[in-house]
Protein backbone atom coordinates (compact mmCIF):
# COMPACT_ATOMS: atom_id res chain seq x y z
CA UNK A 1 0.00 0.00 0.00
CA UNK A 2 2.77 2.39 0.75
CA UNK A 3 4.87 1.19 -1.59
CA UNK A 4 2.13 2.01 -4.37
CA UNK A 5 1.46 5.88 -2.63
CA UNK A 6 5.23 6.13 -3.05
CA UNK A 7 5.25 5.20 -6.76
CA UNK A 8 2.22 7.43 -7.85
CA UNK A 9 3.70 10.37 -5.87
CA UNK A 10 7.29 10.27 -7.09
CA UNK A 11 5.48 10.00 -10.95
CA UNK A 12 3.65 12.70 -10.21
CA UNK A 13 6.08 15.00 -9.17
CA UNK A 14 8.21 14.06 -12.66
CA UNK A 15 5.70 14.83 -14.92
CA UNK A 16 5.06 18.40 -12.74
CA UNK A 17 8.75 19.15 -12.85
CA UNK A 18 8.89 18.17 -16.68
CA UNK A 19 5.69 20.65 -17.26
CA UNK A 20 7.58 23.59 -15.19
CA UNK A 21 10.44 22.53 -17.32
CA UNK A 22 8.39 22.95 -20.50
CA UNK A 23 6.83 26.18 -19.61
CA UNK A 24 10.08 27.83 -18.30
CA UNK A 25 11.70 27.00 -21.70
CA UNK A 26 8.68 28.52 -23.78
CA UNK A 27 8.71 31.49 -21.60
CA UNK A 28 12.73 31.70 -22.52
CA UNK A 29 12.12 30.94 -25.95
CA UNK A 30 9.62 34.47 -25.78
CA UNK A 31 6.21 32.12 -26.02
CA UNK A 32 4.71 34.20 -23.64
CA UNK A 33 6.41 38.18 -25.16
CA UNK A 34 5.88 37.73 -28.63
CA UNK A 35 1.95 39.21 -29.12
CA UNK A 36 3.33 42.75 -26.86
CA UNK A 37 4.54 44.52 -29.07
CA UNK A 38 3.56 48.19 -30.46
CA UNK A 39 2.25 48.02 -34.29
CA UNK A 40 5.28 50.25 -35.95
CA UNK A 41 3.68 54.37 -36.43
CA UNK A 42 3.77 54.87 -40.52
CA UNK A 43 4.39 58.30 -41.81
CA UNK A 44 0.86 59.44 -43.30
CA UNK A 45 1.92 60.62 -46.29
CA UNK A 46 4.49 58.19 -47.28
CA UNK A 47 3.81 55.06 -49.67
CA UNK A 48 2.70 51.87 -47.90
CA UNK A 49 3.52 48.43 -49.35
CA UNK A 50 0.53 45.88 -48.18
CA UNK A 51 1.59 42.85 -50.41
CA UNK A 52 -1.31 43.46 -52.87
CA UNK A 53 -1.26 47.45 -52.40
CA UNK A 54 0.37 50.65 -52.80
CA UNK A 55 -1.44 53.26 -50.54
CA UNK A 56 -0.19 56.88 -50.39
CA UNK A 57 -3.12 58.58 -48.28
CA UNK A 58 -4.04 62.38 -49.63
CA UNK A 59 -5.96 64.05 -47.40
CA UNK A 60 -8.95 63.21 -44.86
CA UNK A 61 -11.94 65.68 -44.26
CA UNK A 62 -15.56 65.77 -42.75
CA UNK A 63 -18.10 66.26 -45.45
CA UNK A 64 -21.91 67.36 -45.22
CA UNK A 65 -22.48 66.72 -48.90
CA UNK A 66 -25.91 64.63 -49.70
CA UNK A 67 -23.62 62.41 -52.10
CA UNK A 68 -19.94 62.26 -51.80
CA UNK A 69 -18.59 60.62 -55.02
CA UNK A 70 -21.74 58.76 -55.56
CA UNK A 71 -22.36 57.52 -51.69
CA UNK A 72 -26.10 58.69 -50.36
CA UNK A 73 -25.81 59.52 -46.91
CA UNK A 74 -28.14 59.74 -44.42
CA UNK A 75 -30.41 62.42 -44.23
CA UNK A 76 -28.70 65.52 -42.42
CA UNK A 77 -25.90 63.09 -41.97
CA UNK A 78 -21.63 63.90 -42.11
CA UNK A 79 -19.37 61.66 -43.89
CA UNK A 80 -15.32 61.15 -43.15
CA UNK A 81 -13.99 61.00 -46.35
CA UNK A 82 -10.01 59.91 -46.70
CA UNK A 83 -8.42 59.57 -50.34
CA UNK A 84 -5.83 58.04 -51.19
CA UNK A 85 -3.82 56.91 -54.17
CA UNK A 86 -4.10 52.93 -54.77
CA UNK A 87 -2.08 50.67 -57.05
CA UNK A 88 -2.96 47.38 -57.82
CA UNK A 89 0.31 45.23 -57.22
CA UNK A 90 -0.36 42.18 -57.90
CA UNK A 91 -0.87 40.69 -61.99
CA UNK A 92 -4.71 40.89 -62.38
CA UNK A 93 -7.62 43.05 -61.73
CA UNK A 94 -8.72 42.68 -58.45
CA UNK A 95 -10.85 44.81 -55.94
CA UNK A 96 -9.84 43.35 -52.40
CA UNK A 97 -9.42 46.36 -50.65
CA UNK A 98 -12.38 46.12 -48.57
CA UNK A 99 -10.16 44.91 -45.24
CA UNK A 100 -7.30 47.49 -46.10
CA UNK A 101 -7.77 50.35 -43.59
CA UNK A 102 -9.42 49.68 -40.00
CA UNK A 103 -10.20 53.19 -38.35
CA UNK A 104 -9.52 53.50 -34.54
CA UNK A 105 -12.36 52.59 -32.20
CA UNK A 106 -12.01 56.93 -31.06
CA UNK A 107 -12.78 58.24 -34.52
CA UNK A 108 -15.60 55.46 -36.02
CA UNK A 109 -16.90 52.65 -34.86
CA UNK A 110 -14.84 49.58 -36.41
CA UNK A 111 -18.35 48.02 -37.52
CA UNK A 112 -18.51 50.52 -39.88
CA UNK A 113 -17.91 49.48 -43.39
CA UNK A 114 -17.27 52.22 -45.62
CA UNK A 115 -18.01 53.24 -48.74
CA UNK A 116 -15.46 53.22 -51.87
CA UNK A 117 -15.25 54.81 -54.67
CA UNK A 118 -13.36 55.88 -57.76
CA UNK A 119 -12.46 59.48 -57.70
CA UNK A 120 -12.57 59.93 -61.17
CA UNK A 121 -16.38 59.23 -62.01
CA UNK A 122 -17.52 58.34 -58.48
CA UNK A 123 -17.70 54.15 -59.81
CA UNK A 124 -18.76 52.45 -56.33
CA UNK A 125 -15.89 49.50 -54.99
CA UNK A 126 -14.73 48.50 -59.13
CA UNK A 127 -12.30 46.61 -59.39
CA UNK A 128 -8.53 48.30 -60.26
CA UNK A 129 -6.41 46.89 -62.53
CA UNK A 130 -2.59 46.08 -62.29
CA UNK A 131 0.14 48.87 -62.07
CA UNK A 132 -2.43 51.59 -62.74
CA UNK A 133 -2.71 54.23 -59.55
CA UNK A 134 -5.76 55.43 -59.09
CA UNK A 135 -7.27 58.16 -56.99
CA UNK A 136 -10.20 56.49 -54.55
CA UNK A 137 -12.32 57.83 -51.67
CA UNK A 138 -13.00 55.95 -48.43
CA UNK A 139 -16.17 57.57 -47.21
CA UNK A 140 -17.78 56.37 -43.38
CA UNK A 141 -20.84 57.57 -42.24
CA UNK A 142 -20.61 59.03 -39.07
CA UNK A 143 -22.89 58.83 -36.53
CA UNK A 144 -25.80 61.11 -35.89
CA UNK A 145 -24.71 64.21 -33.78
CA UNK A 146 -21.14 62.92 -33.83
CA UNK A 147 -18.07 65.21 -33.55
CA UNK A 148 -15.92 65.28 -35.91
CA UNK A 149 -12.49 64.54 -34.41
CA UNK A 150 -9.11 66.09 -35.42
CA UNK A 151 -7.40 63.25 -36.79
CA UNK A 152 -8.14 59.67 -38.46
CA UNK A 153 -6.63 56.55 -37.04
CA UNK A 154 -5.94 53.80 -39.18
CA UNK A 155 -4.52 50.48 -38.67
CA UNK A 156 -3.17 49.62 -42.48
CA UNK A 157 -3.96 45.70 -42.82
CA UNK A 158 -1.15 43.43 -45.46
CA UNK A 159 -1.89 40.41 -46.63
CA UNK A 160 0.64 37.35 -47.84
CA UNK A 161 0.72 35.78 -51.19
CA UNK A 162 0.45 31.89 -51.46
CA UNK A 163 1.14 30.43 -55.29
CA UNK A 164 -1.37 27.51 -53.45
CA UNK A 165 -3.82 27.91 -50.87
CA UNK A 166 -4.42 24.82 -48.90
CA UNK A 167 -7.79 24.49 -50.05
CA UNK A 168 -8.26 24.25 -53.77
CA UNK A 169 -4.27 24.50 -54.93
CA UNK A 170 -4.95 27.89 -56.53
CA UNK A 171 -2.79 31.04 -55.89
CA UNK A 172 -4.33 34.23 -53.54
CA UNK A 173 -3.66 36.26 -50.81
CA UNK A 174 -4.29 35.44 -47.33
CA UNK A 175 -3.46 36.01 -43.29
CA UNK A 176 -4.96 39.63 -43.43
CA UNK A 177 -1.86 40.86 -40.14
CA UNK A 178 -1.56 44.52 -39.43
CA UNK A 179 1.71 46.30 -40.30
CA UNK A 180 1.03 49.42 -38.35
CA UNK A 181 -0.72 52.52 -37.78
CA UNK A 182 -1.02 56.27 -38.91
CA UNK A 183 -2.93 59.07 -37.66
CA UNK A 184 -4.03 61.70 -40.67
CA UNK A 185 -4.99 65.05 -39.74
CA UNK A 186 -8.83 65.46 -40.60
CA UNK A 187 -9.11 68.76 -42.94
CA UNK A 188 -12.04 71.15 -43.39
CA UNK A 189 -13.43 70.09 -46.46
CA UNK A 190 -12.73 68.32 -50.09
CA UNK A 191 -10.82 71.64 -51.17
CA UNK A 192 -7.51 71.09 -49.22
CA UNK A 193 -4.60 70.35 -50.93
CA UNK A 194 -2.61 67.08 -50.86
CA UNK A 195 -0.65 65.88 -48.51
CA UNK A 196 2.91 65.56 -50.20
CA UNK A 197 5.58 63.57 -49.48
CA UNK B 1 28.66 -8.17 -51.37
CA UNK B 2 27.82 -7.80 -55.29
CA UNK B 3 24.38 -7.98 -54.11
CA UNK B 4 23.86 -5.48 -51.37
CA UNK B 5 25.22 -3.28 -53.64
CA UNK B 6 23.00 -3.60 -56.42
CA UNK B 7 20.18 -3.65 -53.68
CA UNK B 8 21.27 -0.40 -52.70
CA UNK B 9 21.52 0.72 -56.06
CA UNK B 10 18.17 0.23 -57.01
CA UNK B 11 16.81 1.29 -53.51
CA UNK B 12 18.61 4.64 -55.17
CA UNK B 13 17.47 4.82 -58.57
CA UNK B 14 13.76 4.28 -57.13
CA UNK B 15 13.95 6.86 -54.77
CA UNK B 16 15.49 9.53 -57.87
CA UNK B 17 12.19 7.36 -59.74
CA UNK B 18 9.68 8.30 -56.88
CA UNK B 19 10.79 12.04 -56.76
CA UNK B 20 10.88 12.60 -60.37
CA UNK B 21 7.37 11.64 -59.98
CA UNK B 22 6.53 14.04 -57.13
CA UNK B 23 8.20 17.19 -58.80
CA UNK B 24 6.67 16.47 -62.37
CA UNK B 25 3.10 16.18 -60.71
CA UNK B 26 0.61 18.88 -62.00
CA UNK B 27 -1.09 20.74 -59.27
CA UNK B 28 -4.64 20.71 -58.62
CA UNK B 29 -4.85 24.22 -60.34
CA UNK B 30 -3.67 23.00 -63.83
CA UNK B 31 -5.60 19.98 -64.14
CA UNK B 32 -9.10 21.45 -63.56
CA UNK B 33 -7.96 24.33 -65.12
CA UNK B 34 -9.87 25.73 -68.40
CA UNK B 35 -9.08 23.86 -72.05
CA UNK B 36 -8.14 26.54 -74.45
CA UNK B 37 -9.66 26.83 -77.88
CA UNK B 38 -6.96 29.05 -79.97
CA UNK B 39 -7.44 31.93 -82.53
CA UNK B 40 -6.62 35.10 -84.30
CA UNK B 41 -8.60 37.94 -84.76
CA UNK B 42 -10.42 37.42 -87.72
CA UNK B 43 -10.85 33.65 -86.78
CA UNK B 44 -14.30 32.14 -85.78
CA UNK B 45 -13.08 30.19 -82.71
CA UNK B 46 -15.10 27.36 -81.27
CA UNK B 47 -15.66 26.64 -77.42
CA UNK B 48 -17.77 23.42 -76.36
CA UNK B 49 -20.60 26.00 -75.55
CA UNK B 50 -19.78 29.23 -77.84
CA UNK B 51 -17.97 30.58 -80.53
CA UNK B 52 -16.25 33.99 -80.79
CA UNK B 53 -15.46 35.86 -83.91
CA UNK B 54 -13.53 39.33 -83.25
CA UNK B 55 -14.12 41.73 -85.32
CA UNK B 56 -12.05 44.86 -84.42
CA UNK B 57 -9.66 46.45 -81.78
CA UNK B 58 -10.05 50.03 -81.49
CA UNK B 59 -8.00 52.04 -78.56
CA UNK B 60 -9.31 55.37 -77.44
CA UNK B 61 -8.04 57.72 -74.67
CA UNK B 62 -11.63 58.56 -73.56
CA UNK B 63 -15.40 57.23 -73.68
CA UNK B 64 -18.29 58.54 -74.15
CA UNK B 65 -21.29 56.90 -72.94
CA UNK B 66 -25.22 57.78 -72.63
CA UNK B 67 -26.91 57.40 -68.95
CA UNK B 68 -30.02 58.02 -68.40
CA UNK B 69 -30.05 60.46 -71.01
CA UNK B 70 -26.80 62.08 -69.83
CA UNK B 71 -23.53 62.37 -72.06
CA UNK B 72 -20.86 61.11 -69.47
CA UNK B 73 -16.99 61.24 -70.61
CA UNK B 74 -14.69 58.17 -68.93
CA UNK B 75 -11.28 59.04 -68.77
CA UNK B 76 -8.81 56.73 -67.79
CA UNK B 77 -5.01 56.96 -66.14
CA UNK B 78 -4.30 54.46 -69.14
CA UNK B 79 -5.59 53.35 -72.69
CA UNK B 80 -9.10 52.08 -73.48
CA UNK B 81 -8.88 49.03 -75.76
CA UNK B 82 -12.41 48.34 -77.37
CA UNK B 83 -13.22 44.62 -78.89
CA UNK B 84 -16.07 44.41 -80.92
CA UNK B 85 -16.58 40.65 -81.20
CA UNK B 86 -19.83 38.50 -82.46
CA UNK B 87 -20.73 35.55 -80.05
CA UNK B 88 -22.60 32.58 -80.85
CA UNK B 89 -24.24 29.38 -79.14
CA UNK B 90 -23.64 26.26 -80.23
CA UNK B 91 -25.98 23.29 -79.01
CA UNK B 92 -27.67 25.31 -76.82
CA UNK B 93 -28.62 28.35 -75.16
CA UNK B 94 -26.28 29.66 -73.08
CA UNK B 95 -24.27 33.03 -70.98
CA UNK B 96 -20.92 34.41 -71.86
CA UNK B 97 -19.79 36.15 -69.17
CA UNK B 98 -16.41 36.74 -68.32
CA UNK B 99 -13.86 38.46 -70.75
CA UNK B 100 -10.06 39.18 -69.65
CA UNK B 101 -6.96 40.94 -71.86
CA UNK B 102 -4.26 39.50 -70.95
CA UNK B 103 -0.73 41.41 -71.59
CA UNK B 104 2.52 40.12 -72.81
CA UNK B 105 3.99 39.82 -69.34
CA UNK B 106 1.47 38.44 -67.80
CA UNK B 107 -0.66 40.94 -66.26
CA UNK B 108 -4.41 40.34 -66.60
CA UNK B 109 -6.95 42.32 -66.89
CA UNK B 110 -10.92 42.21 -66.44
CA UNK B 111 -13.24 43.96 -67.83
CA UNK B 112 -14.00 47.50 -66.65
CA UNK B 113 -16.69 47.76 -64.37
CA UNK B 114 -17.41 51.53 -64.79
CA UNK B 115 -19.85 50.89 -68.13
CA UNK B 116 -21.98 48.73 -65.91
CA UNK B 117 -24.91 50.67 -67.04
CA UNK B 118 -24.51 49.89 -70.66
CA UNK B 119 -26.21 48.02 -73.07
CA UNK B 120 -24.13 45.85 -75.46
CA UNK B 121 -21.32 44.04 -72.71
CA UNK B 122 -20.84 41.06 -71.29
CA UNK B 123 -23.00 38.92 -70.35
CA UNK B 124 -24.10 37.82 -73.31
CA UNK B 125 -27.61 35.68 -73.28
CA UNK B 126 -27.15 33.51 -76.75
CA UNK B 127 -29.17 31.14 -78.42
CA UNK B 128 -28.62 28.50 -80.92
CA UNK B 129 -28.50 30.20 -84.38
CA UNK B 130 -29.13 33.63 -83.47
CA UNK B 131 -25.88 35.07 -83.25
CA UNK B 132 -24.74 38.35 -81.60
CA UNK B 133 -22.40 41.25 -81.08
CA UNK B 134 -21.12 42.75 -77.89
CA UNK B 135 -18.26 44.91 -76.99
CA UNK B 136 -15.52 44.05 -74.41
CA UNK B 137 -14.11 47.27 -72.64
CA UNK B 138 -10.52 47.14 -71.06
CA UNK B 139 -8.84 50.12 -69.06
CA UNK B 140 -5.16 48.82 -70.10
CA UNK B 141 -1.51 50.13 -68.95
CA UNK B 142 -0.21 51.52 -72.99
CA UNK B 143 2.78 48.74 -72.32
CA UNK B 144 0.08 45.71 -72.26
CA UNK B 145 -0.89 46.44 -75.33
CA UNK B 146 1.08 44.59 -77.76
CA UNK B 147 0.85 40.74 -78.00
CA UNK B 148 -1.66 40.37 -75.79
CA UNK B 149 -4.18 37.48 -75.92
CA UNK B 150 -7.87 37.69 -75.09
CA UNK B 151 -9.36 35.59 -72.88
CA UNK B 152 -13.59 34.95 -73.00
CA UNK B 153 -15.44 31.83 -71.19
CA UNK B 154 -18.96 31.92 -70.31
CA UNK B 155 -18.10 31.49 -66.44
CA UNK B 156 -16.13 32.94 -63.62
CA UNK B 157 -14.41 29.55 -63.30
CA UNK B 158 -14.15 28.18 -66.06
CA UNK B 159 -12.77 24.86 -64.88
CA UNK B 160 -12.93 22.16 -66.92
CA UNK B 161 -14.87 24.11 -69.92
CA UNK B 162 -13.39 26.00 -72.64
CA UNK B 163 -11.74 29.10 -73.02
CA UNK B 164 -11.14 30.96 -76.57
CA UNK B 165 -7.86 32.44 -76.58
CA UNK B 166 -7.41 34.79 -79.31
CA UNK B 167 -3.78 36.16 -79.86
CA UNK B 168 -4.20 39.80 -80.79
CA UNK B 169 -0.74 39.80 -82.42
CA UNK B 170 2.20 43.13 -82.36
CA UNK B 171 0.72 46.52 -81.86
CA UNK B 172 2.70 49.61 -82.75
CA UNK B 173 3.36 52.58 -80.74
CA UNK B 174 3.01 55.97 -81.44
CA UNK B 175 5.51 59.10 -80.42
CA UNK B 176 3.07 59.72 -77.05
CA UNK B 177 3.49 56.21 -75.73
CA UNK B 178 -0.37 55.37 -76.70
CA UNK B 179 -1.01 52.37 -79.60
CA UNK B 180 -0.94 53.73 -83.23
CA UNK B 181 -4.70 54.47 -84.24
CA UNK B 182 -5.57 55.72 -80.79
CA UNK B 183 -8.39 58.01 -81.33
CA UNK B 184 -9.17 60.38 -78.84
CA UNK B 185 -12.93 59.71 -78.30
CA UNK B 186 -15.02 57.09 -78.70
CA UNK B 187 -18.64 57.09 -78.62
CA UNK B 188 -20.67 54.13 -77.46
CA UNK B 189 -23.44 54.93 -77.89
CA UNK B 190 -23.02 53.78 -81.52
CA UNK B 191 -24.66 51.01 -82.28
CA UNK B 192 -22.37 47.80 -83.20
Amino acid sequence: MLENAGSRLKAWAIAGIGTAAAIAVAGVLGAFGARHEPLPVLAPSSRIDTGEWQIRPLKAYVSAEKYVYGALLKPGGKALVLELEMTNRTARSTKDYFDLLQVGQATIDPATKPFIALVRDSTMSPELHPGMPERMAYIWQLPDGAAASASLELTVIRKTYKPRDNLYGLPGWFNPAPIGTMTIPVGAGPDAPDMQP
Amino acid sequence: MMRRLANIALLLVAVAFCYGLQVSKPHYGDLIGPIPARGKPGDTVVGRGFEIHAEKIEFARKLTVDQYGQTKILTTGGVWAVVTAEFAARAQSTVVSVASWRGPTGLTYDQTERLSFMNGLLPVALDPGLPRKARLIFELRPDEVSNATLLVSEKLVAALDSQAEISLGPVTTAADGLPTGTVDMLDMAQPL
